[in-house]
């Protein structure tokens, strides 16, 4: 008995709810109206006005509607628009607090923080959210007064699922939005300068630094320095990386290998500008001893070294995965025929990862193509061919080059018109060509497996 | 036929069978001291680059450091608050926009796949196709995020140089990292959980929510974790969408610099390498606790479903 008359309470209090929400919501609409028209004066543009004003007041209609038959999708909605207040008000409260604090040259200090935080912070906070979070402490404490039927239920359930697969095909969408726009911007360089030239040019002079001379825009330095950049850490990069895989996977004591992978692991997730800084800091001078004119300590070298460390988790990783896939059974008959470890992990164990391996190299090599910013602290950045710096060929190491990437990163804040076109079209190279190289890999580790 | 006359010229008396496990033995000996090297190498590397960093880093950093703003220009003075404070907004900015998403689209792609399987083509081809947008995006690299966020939301957008559209940009970079493990944490999650919900008589969705994913939570967390360390280590998409000034975004609309972008202006515009130093240690500082966070958390949610 009592319970129905507490029920009985809560759904007349949820019905005033009803009746102070249709209230707010032909408010917030004449406000809407008004501000529109200017005839009041908001801090926000007309426009933004006519958009977030007649969504609130048509939710809250809404829920006034639903509220007065106890529907619990009305409850939903109001402790939603709630949430967003709160967030609202709390994103731009701190917002402030942190330009009071950090805005000056130096951080004011701490009994000040204090005082902003208390006077600032807590109370206009607590006085902006009160409204919303009182409401969400009413709906709370009413919540056995909602009815929720099964009809309900099921529509919800049918129509989160579209929610869902709109979700799920973002990232297909953003993969289509990548490609049209970059392709798109590319579009003007190739019909001004055309393709051939492009790809076939040995010189890379944007019209635009020059003056009147016609821009040259030949992406062929920057295709051979990406190239270069990336045979030398592969060259230097592998033979470590899939050294560290087989003994980590294979031939490595338990203590070793839980030392070992945390490393690894902290390799992959150092910011790659710490290794640029690294090369720029510590090898470079290192390079630089030597001896040959023009050396600068930053080159293909430098550059080769820290990328050959940043794709070494990526390999290191793979290559361990795919050791590890190899069955034992395989191992065991082979040391049943008499065979050494060393002979049972050359003769069967690569062999059957093999795939795996390649597929690691692959995506090792997709890593160096598109490492950026480390590579333009290293590489020099000079727009021409590297060539060896004398007769020995070995010296061609010590030359200085751009990448493809690196000639985005650094050209595309000042470029206009055609040359921004082109480094678009760079974009598109790097995009399609990384695609091709992803999808090899993914083939070669899907073949791996029976 | 060749096999089998190789095999009767075989003569196994004339083997001489201590010697040849002598020379196999040397040369496992010879390739696995070999192996070890490699192995040493790459972890000298890390070390070196890691000790070294610390090492001349950490003495540049103290409160002051810390607590100043960076002067700007070319002279290298100053510390690096604002870059702190910048990195805490893009990252909260990035997680809020690219973890919900996400975790939806994980959730459809692992739970709703095999049901449109039987269904209509149409829907099955985009959960097919799907998966392959996730790994075609998780393999474009940065520079071409970057691009993108550039033409898309800082010219044609009007967004202009901004956290907004720098975390819009970091949103795309970030959201293939939490769908794989956020796949992969819902798909660790035994059946019999789904089926004891549903046999409460809830909805499909009603299962998802609150059985699943509460069950998931650790693994969508190890997730998130990772796309912070994303976040906090790129720097080239924030080079082209997030401006870079030194002050102190005022609103989400504002300009700003991270930490990893300010240790690239400092060594590629004033050669403060200290001060570049003292910033690095700090993010690898970070960077450690993050890993160890993951480590925990991946580790707790590997003991709940193990043995049940």
């Amino acid at each position: 008995m009592k319970m129905i008359k507490t029920i009985d309470f809560k759904r007349k209090t949820i019905r005033a709810l009803s009746i102070i929400s249709s209230i707010v919501s032909i408010t917030m609409l004449v406000i809407t109206i008004l501000g529109y028209f200017q005839r009041i004066t908001l801090p926000f543009s007309p426009i933004l006005i006519l958009i977030i004003g007649s969504l609130f007041s048509i939710l809250i209609a809404l829920s006034a509607v639903g509220l007065w038959t106890y529907k619990n999708w009305a409850r939903s909605i109001i402790f939603s628009l709630a949430i967003l207040v709160i967030l609202y008000f709390f994103i731009t409260t701190i917002f402030k607090f942190a330009v009071i604090v950090f805005g000056g040259k130096e951080v004011t200090p701490i009994p000040i923080i204090l005082r902003t935080f208390f006077n600032f912070f807590i109370v206009k906070l607590s006085y902006k959210i009160a409204i919303p979070f009182i409401l969400i402490l009413i709906f709370r404490y009413q919540e056995e007064g909602f009815i929720e039927n099964q009809a309900q239920r099921n529509f919800f359930d049918n129509s989160i699922r579209y929610v869902l697969l709109l979700a799920a095909s973002s990232s297909l969408f953003i993969v289509a939005l990548i490609f049209i726009f970059t392709f798109s911007e590319s579009t003007l360089a190739i019909e001004e300068i055309g393709l051939e030239e492009m790809l076939t040019g040995t010189i890379w002079r944007p019209g635009s630094i020059i003056g009147n001379d016609t821009a040259q825009l030949g992406m062929v330095p920057m295709i051979i320095g990406s190239i270069y950049s990336t045979i030398g850490a592969v060259v230097i990069g592998v033979p470590l990386s899939v050294g560290t895989a087989i003994l980590l996977a294979e031939i490595a004591p338990q203590i070793v290998r839980d030392i070992f992978r945390p490393l690894i692991e902290l390799l992959a997730g150092i910011p790659s500008v710490i290794y640029g800084l690294f090369g720029m800091i510590v090898l470079a001078p290192l390079i630089r001893n030597f001896e040959v004119s023009g050396n600068s300590g930053f080159g293909l070298l430098n550059a080769s070294i820290v990328l050959a460390i940043m794709i070494l988790p990526t390999i290191t990783n793979i290559t361990e995965d795919a050791l590890n896939a190899v069955p034992d059974a395989y191992r065991k008959a082979s040391y049943g025929l008499g065979a050494t470890k060393w002979q049972t992990i050359r003769t069967v164990v690569l062999p059957a990862a093999r795939s795996g391996i390649i597929a690691a190299i692959i995506l090792g090599i997709g890593r160096a193509l598109g490492e950026t910013m480390a590579l333009i602290m290293v590489i020099g950045n000079s727009i021409a061919i590297p060539t060896p710096l004398n007769e020995n060929p070995f010296t061609l190491l010590l030359a200085t080059a751009r990448t493809l990437t690196g000639n985005i990163a650094v050209e595309i804040n000042y470029a206009a018109g055609a040359h921004r076109s082109a480094l678009f079209f760079t974009g598109v190279l790097l995009f399609l060509l990384l695609l091709i190289i992803n999808r090899v890999a993914h083939y070669m580790m899907r073949e791996r497996k029976p | 036929m060749a096999t089998a006359r190789k095999l009767l010229k075989y003569k196994p008396s004339k083997f001489d069978y201590k010697k040849n496990l002598r020379a196999r033995n040397i040369s496992q000996k010879i390739a696995f001291g070999i192996i070890w090297l490699c192995a040493a190498i790459a972890v000298a590397a890390l070390i070196a680059i890691v000790g070294y960093v610390l090492i001349n880093g950490l003495p540049a950093v103290n409160l002051e450091f810390i607590t100043t703003r960076p002067a700007g220009g070319v002279s290298g003075e100053g510390g690096m608050s604002t870059t702190i404070v910048t990195t805490i907004y893009l990252v909260i900015i990035t997680t809020v926009i690219a973890a919900p998403l996400g975790v939806l689209a994980a959730v459809y792609i692992v739970e709703y796949a095999e049901e449109t399987e039987t269904g209509g083509s149409f829907i099955f081809a985009i959960v097919k196709y799907a998966r392959i947008g996730v790994e075609i995006l998780a393999g474009v690299p940065s520079i071409v995020f970057g691009l993108f966020g550039f033409i898309v939301f800082v010219s044609r957008l009007k967004l202009n140089f901004s956290l907004l559209s720098a975390g819009l940009s970091g949103a795309c970079l970030v959201l293939p990292v939490i769908i794989r493990t956020t796949e992969e944490a819902v798909m660790a999650v035994p059946r019999s959980y789904r089926e004891g919900s549903l046999a409460l008589g809830t909805t499909k969705w009603q299962t998802i929510s609150g059985v699943v994913l509460p069950a998931a939570t650790p693994g969508i967390v190890t997730g998130i974790v990772l796309s912070i360390g994303r976040v906090i280590a790129e720097t080239a998409i924030f080079w082209v969408t997030l401006g870079g000034s030194y002050r102190l975004p005022r609103d989400i609309m504002s300009s700003g610099r991270t930490m990893a972008l300010h240790v690239y202006s400092l060594a590629s515009e004033t050669r403060a390498f200290d001060k570049a130093l003292g910033t690095s240690a700090i993010l690898i500082i970070i960077i450690v606790a993050l890993n160890l966070a993951i480590n925990l958390s991946s580790r707790q949610f590997a003991k709940k479903f193990s043995g049940k």
